[in-house]
C-alpha cells in the first residue's frame, strides 16, 4: 500500500553528495511529494527532508540506499503518512 | 618534508605513497601535464591499452587478483566516457578501482570545450563517490580519500576529475597518511538515536549470530550459500570450518566460485539461472539458507516468489542495504564475512547433515549429452586443467562459455576464477587478464572468451604485445553470440536474428601480432595445443571450434523458478 514517508537526511553540504541522495529517488522512480534542503545547525552539514509515496518496503530500500551514500551521516523515516508518531526503526 | 609540486606531480606521489605500482591508461589533451609529470616517477609502472575502456577492465582485473587498488587514467572527453563500462562492471561486482581523468580546465568547464564531458555526473551513479577536484590544495587529500573509499566497507570504484590547469598548479606537499576510519566516523552524527537499521537487521551482532546459529542447530535441510564476499573477505578458511563444524552443503553463486575447494564432499556447485539441477533443487528443499557475502540476485533466485519457498534466510553482508532487499531474511547480520563466520563457526554446535546429504545425491541427473562432435566445452576444459595442473587463474568473458567454465572447471585455488558477474560485461577477459597477470606474475592466466565477447577487446593484444604481459587466450567459437542464439531458440521461435557472427582467422590475427597462435578442431588435438599454449613465454591465442548450436543447460527461464529447469531445446516447429 503507498503510503506518504517523511525522510530525513544529514548530509555534507556539497552538492555532489546532494546530487547522489537524489539520484537514488531519480533511479527507483520514487514518487517525490515535496521536498526541502536546509541547513542543519552544524557547519558544513545540511538536511534533506522529503516526502515519498511508496509502500513501506520501498521506502526502508530507499533509506538504506542513501544511508551508504558517503558524505550522508544520517537518515531516518520520521513519519508514515499524517501520523505525528515516529515510526520505530 | 614539505615541497612545492604541481598537482601533476602530486598525482604521482600520493599514488606511490598509496603503495601503487602500476597504472593502466591512455593519454591526451586534458592529462598531459600528468603523463609529463609520469616521467619523473618510474616506479609508477604504466601500461599502455588500446581503448579506455580496457584500461578499467584491467584495473579491475588487477583489483581483484591483488586485492588492493586497481588504478585507471584517462583524458576528459571520450577517453573519460570510454572508462564508463569498466567502471559500472567494477561498481556492480563490488571491486575497488580508483580513476583518474583529465578535464578541460576550469575557465572552460560548462561552456563545452574540445572534449569536455561531465564524467562527475555521467558516473554518479556507478561510482562509491567521485570528484571534480577544483583547488590543487585539495587534491593530495582527495586521491588518498579516493583509495580509502574504494577499498573500504565494500568496495567500490571512485572517480577522480582533475582539471587540466588544476594539474599545472603548484601547491605545498607534504606525505601523509592515507584517510580511513575517517569516513566511517562521519557516521557517527545522528539525528536520533538509536541509529536506524535495516529491515530484518538483528540489532546486535552478538544476538545475530546466537540467533543464526539457533537455526543452524534446528534446520534439517540447511544450506551455506558463498558469493563474492568471502572472496573479497579473504573469509575461505571460516567458511570451510564452519562447514565441516556443521556437515552443512555449500553453494558458491557465480562470483563466490573458488570462495570453497571444488571436490570437497560439502561442495554443491553453482545455483540460479544455469546452476546444475541438484543445486536448485537442494535450495528449493532446504529449510534454512545461510547466504554470506551475496545479493541473492535475480540470476541466482530466479522469480524470488518461488525462490527457496520452504527456508528461512540468514544473510550476512556487509552492506546492510543488501539485508532483505532481494529475499526477506530471518536474520540480518551486517557484518565482515569473515569476522561474523568465525563467530558463527565458534557457536554453532557441530553437527552433521548426512540425511540432507543423502536427500541431495538423489537430486543428481545425469547431465545431459548436448553435443556433438568431440570438442564438448566438459573435454576442454578438463584438458586445460591438466594442462595448467589446476594452478592458474581463469578470467572469463560473458556467455555461454562462462557457464561452462564456471561449471566445469575445477576451480581449487581460492579467487582463481575470475569474471564480470553483475553487469555481465562482454569484452572484459582479454582486458581484465592483463591485470589479473600483473597482479601476479609469477602465475599463469588464461583469458577464456566467447568469439563475440573476444572480438569486442581484441586489440589489447597489441598492449600484451607491447607491455609484455603473457596472458594466454582462448576463444570458444561457435560463430554466433551463442547465449542470445540460445534464447533466441527457446524463447524467440529460433529467429537467430543478428547473431550469426563472423570471425577473422585467428591464427593469422595471432601472428599479425608476432604470437603463436592454433585453431583446434578435434579432441585429440586439444592436450598438446594447451600445454604449449600454456607453457609459452609469452602471450598466446587458442581457437577452439566448437559446435555452433550447443547450448548450456539447464536453464532456468528468465523470471521463472528455480523448480522448473530446461534441460532439453525445444522442439523444433513442425515436429
Amino acid at each position: 500500500m503507498p503510503a506518504s514517508h517523511t525522510v530525513a537526511v544529514l548530509l555534507d553540504d556539497a552538492l555532489l553528495t546532494l546530487n547522489r541522495a537524489v539520484g537514488v529517488l531519480r533511479r527507483r522512480n520514487v514518487p517525490i511529494e515535496c521536498l526541502a534542503l536546509k541547513p542543519s545547525g552544524t557547519a558544513g552539514v545540511s538536511e534533506l527532508t522529503f516526502v515519498l509515496k511508496a509502500d513501506a518496503a520501498t521506502a526502508g530500500r530507499v533509506v538504506q540506499q542513501i544511508h551508504k551514500i558517503i558524505g550522508v551521516r544520517d537518515v531516518v523515516l520520521v513519519a508514515t503518512e499524517d501520523s505525528t508518531t515516529e515510526v520505530q526503526p | 618534508m614539505t615541497e612545492t609540486l604541481t598537482g601533476a606531480q602530486i598525482l604521482c606521489r600520493t599514488l606511490l605513497e598509496a603503495g601503487v605500482d602500476v597504472i593502466f591508461g591512455y593519454p591526451g589533451g586534458a592529462i598531459m601535464p600528468f603523463y609529463h609529470a609520469l616521467g619523473d616517477h618510474a616506479r609508477l609502472r604504466h601500461i599502455l591499452v588500446r581503448h579506455e575502456q580496457a584500461a578499467a577492465h584491467a584495473a579491475d582485473g588487477y583489483a581483484r587478483a591483488s586485492g588492493r587498488v586497481g588504478v585507471c587514467v584517462a583524458t576528459s572527453g571520450p577517453g573519460a566516457t570510454n572508462l564508463v563500462t569498466g567502471l559500472a562492471t567494477a561498481h556492480m561486482d563490488s571491486s575497488p578501482v580508483v580513476a583518474i581523468t583529465g578535464q578541460v580546465p576550469r575557465a572552460m568547464i560548462g561552456r563545452d570545450a574540445f572534449q569536455e564531458t561531465d564524467i562527475v555526473g555521467i558516473t554518479l551513479p556507478i561510482t562509491k563517490r567521485n570528484y571534480l577536484v577544483q583547488d590543487v590544495a585539495e587534491l593530495a587529500g582527495v586521491v588518498r580519500e579516493a583509495l580509502a573509499v574504494a577499498q573500504e566497507g565494500r568496495p567500490g570504484p571512485v572517480l577522480i576529475d582533475v582539471p587540466k590547469d588544476v594539474q599545472n598548479q603548484k601547491t605545498a606537499y607534504t606525505p601523509g597518511p592515507m584517510a580511513g576510519g575517517s569516513l566511517r566516523a562521519k557516521k557517527t552524527q545522528s539525528l536520533r538515536e538509536p541509529p536506524v537499521t535495516g529491515p530484518g537487521v538483528t540489532p546486535s551482532l552478538e544476538d545475530g549470530v546466537r540467533e543464526a546459529a539457533r537455526l543452524i542447530a534446528a534446520a534439517e535441510r540447511p544450506l551455506l550459500m558463498v558469493g563474492h564476499g568471502v572472496i573479497i573477505g579473504n573469509a575461505y578458511t571460516e567458511v570451510r570450518a564452519l562447514a565441516e563444524k556443521t556437515g552443512i552443503p555449500v553453494i558458491t553463486t557465480l562470483l563466490g566460485i573458488s570462495a570453497f575447494p571444488d571436490g570437497h564432499p560439502l561442495f554443491l556447485g553453482m545455483p540460479g539461472m544455469h546452476g546444475e539441477v541438484r543445486v536448485n533443487r537442494a535450495i528449493q528443499h532446504a529449510d534454512l539458507i545461510v547466504g554470506i557475502g551475496l545479493r541473492f540476485d535475480d540470476r541466482v533466485t530466479g522469480n524470488t516468489a518461488g525462490f527457496a519457498p520452504r527456508a528461512r534466510i540468514v544473510h550476512i553482508d556487509l552492506d546492510r542495504a543488501e539485508i532483505g532487499k532481494n529475499v526477506p531474511v530471518a536474520v540480518g547480520i551486517v557484518g565482515d564475512a569473515r569476522d561474523v563466520t568465525r563467530r558463527l563457526a565458534a557457536q554453532v554446535q557441530p553437527r552433521t547433515c548426512e540425511r540432507w546429504l543423502d536427500e541431495i545425491r538423489e537430486f543428481t541427473r545425469p547431465r545431459a549429452v548436448a553435443f556433438r562432435g568431440d570438442l564438448a566445452p566438459e573435454t576442454i576444459l578438463a584438458s586445460l586443467y591438466q594442462a595448467t595442473e589446476g594452478r592458474c587463474t581463469i578470467v572469463t568473458d560473458v556467455g555461454q562459455h562462462q557457464m561452462w567454465v564456471a561449471k566445469l572447471y575445477p576451480y581449487r585455488e581460492p579467487n582463481s576464477h575470475i569474471t564480470s558477474g553483475g553487469l555481465g560485461t562482454m569484452g572484459f577477459a582479454v582486458p581484465a587478464a592483463m591485470g589479473v597477470h600483473l597482479a601476479r606474475p609469477a602465475e599463469t592466466v588464461w583469458a577464456i572468451s566467447g568469439d563475440g565477447g573476444f572480438q569486442m577487446n581484441m586489440a589489447e593484444i597489441a598492449t600484451m604485445v607491447q607491455e609484455r604481459l603473457p596472458v594466454k587466450m582462448a576463444i570458444f567459437n561457435n560463430g554466433y553470440l551463442g547465449m542470445v542464439r540460445q534464447w533466441q531458440q527457446f524463447f524467440h521461435s529460433k529467429r537467430y536474428s543478428c547473431t550469426p557472427i563472423w570471425s577473422p582467422d585467428y591464427v593469422k590475427l595471432a601472428e599479425a601480432y608476432g604470437i603463436p597462435g592454433w585453431r583446434v578442431k578435434e579432441a585429440a588435438e586439444l592436450a598438446d595445443v594447451l600445454a604449449q599454449a600454456n607453457d609459452h613465454a609469452g602471450p598466446a591465442l587458442v581457437e577452439l571450434v566448437i559446435e555452433q548450436e550447443a547450448n548450456v543447460y539447464p536453464m532456468i527461464p528468465p523470471g521463472g523458478s528455480l523448480s522448473e529447469p530446461i534441460e532439453t531445446a525445444p522442439a523444433a516447429a513442425g515436429d
